[in-house]
């Protein structure tokens, strides 16, 4: 949260890449294609897409609703199913103890317990609810920057790998070294890949 | 060279951004100029985090506190660590912006915008509202990064110039003040 109300925490990357020349007929085609599939009635483990800023149930974007102005608005909504490592340990160690007492023995065989594992974790993950994420980000055309707002980095790797796949466009996080290629001139960018950390005191 | 490399190599730039932008708004008490602004209000409150050395060696200090008592952090640039978070406030144009900046990695965090009309109100039914709620929100962000943007400009450029010395300096008499405090 946070673009849209309330205080915000924001990285700033670079949109590296060209965009076709009809921007919003691509951009149109390319978010639908790549928006949100829910899974809450499937057994999937994962799912990754576009939704609307304004809805996290909208993944039709009627009347391009992810535009404003010359910015595009979107979130990415990611759900997952997860068991936690405590509540597998517990179904698994109930499974064996209950094998144990109906083959009467005292211990299961290694190649067993994997078999056990996996089986009772697939079944867990069935049950499971997936837990939705849902992060928004706002893309500058016309100086070709993006906003993301959510600091947490495995979230920025998911939004890199779906920007790829969805517009074919790189996104380069501007750290302060490379907000300089924008605002220093060629002399100063030779320059400043050359200096070395100063002691200030 | 990739980012993952660049992000370790060139840590320092954000830091020495950050620990510089810290003196030259206490050089004016608060108040920094611009260029083709004016003065500006840059004030470093409340929370502070520096931080020395990488990897296993790594040593972190938080400081909290009223601006008064930012000293323990001023020590702890004169034990060689280097500012990696502030809590920053910065006026200009009626505007006032509230955030946490992260040097290495330029983040801002917990960005309180300035107070309007348009962000505060606002018919979340009405489409046309939304969308105007929403581009004067994106304004705001938008003008924060500008104004940071230009104050990194001015402080990269003079760090890749011959000025920087003598800049460093001062930097370094402030910071020595901290010791003698």
């Amino acid at each position: 949260m946070g673009f849209l109300n309330g205080t915000a925490s924001f990285v700033r990357f670079s949109v590296e890449g060209e965009l076709p020349e009809n921007i919003w007929d691509f951009i149109a085609e390319r978010v639908v294609s790549f928006a949100f599939r829910d899974i809450d009635d499937t057994y999937e483990e994962f799912s990754l897409g576009w939704v609307s800023v304004l809805n996290m149930f909208d993944s039709e974007f009627d009347f391009a609703s992810y535009a404003a102005g010359n910015y595009v608005t979107l979130s990415m909504r990611l759900d997952e199913r997860k068991v936690s490592a405590a509540i597998l340990k517990k179904y698994v160690q109930k499974e064996e103890e209950r094998i144990k007492k109906e083959k009467q023995i005292p211990k299961i065989a290694k190649s067993q317990k994997t078999e056990i594992k996996e089986r009772i974790q697939n079944e867990l993950m069935r049950k499971a609810l997936p837990v939705p994420a849902v992060y928004d980000l706002c893309w500058n055309l016309e100086n070709s920057t993006l906003l993301f707002f959510s600091t947490n980095q495995k979230a920025q790797a998911y939004l890199e790998d779906l920007f790829k796949d969805s517009f074919d466009l790189t996104l380069v996080q501007q750290i302060p070294y490379l907000c300089g290629e924008h605002l220093l001139e060629e002399d100063e960018l030779d320059k400043l890949a050359a200096i070395t950390a100063d002691v200030f005191l | 060279m990739d980012l993952v490399d660049l992000i370790v190599e060139k840590r320092f730039i954000g830091q020495e951004f950050l620990t510089w932008l810290w003196w030259k708004s206490e050089e004016r008490g608060g108040v920094v100029a611009l260029p083709g602004e004016g003065d500006i209000v840059v004030v470093f409150e409340k929370h502070m985090l520096l931080e020395y050395g990488e990897g296993e060696s790594n040593e972190k200090l938080i400081c909290r506190g009223l601006q008064t008592e930012l000293q323990e952090a001023r020590t702890g640039l004169t034990m060689g660590k280097k500012l990696e978070q502030a809590r920053i406030q910065l006026a200009y144009n009626d505007y006032e912006w509230n955030f946490t900046m992260a040097a290495a990695l330029m983040e801002f965090r917990n960005v309180k915008l300035p107070k309007t009309g348009g962000t505060e109100s606002g018919n979340k039914n009405n489409p046309e509202e939304q969308e105007g709620m929403i581009l004067e929100r994106i304004f705001l962000f938008e003008e924060l990064i500008r104004v940071m943007m230009d104050l990194l400009r001015v402080f990269l450029k003079l760090r890749v110039s011959a000025e920087w010395r003598e800049e460093l300096l001062k930097v370094r008499e402030w910071v020595n003040k901290a010791e003698r405090a």
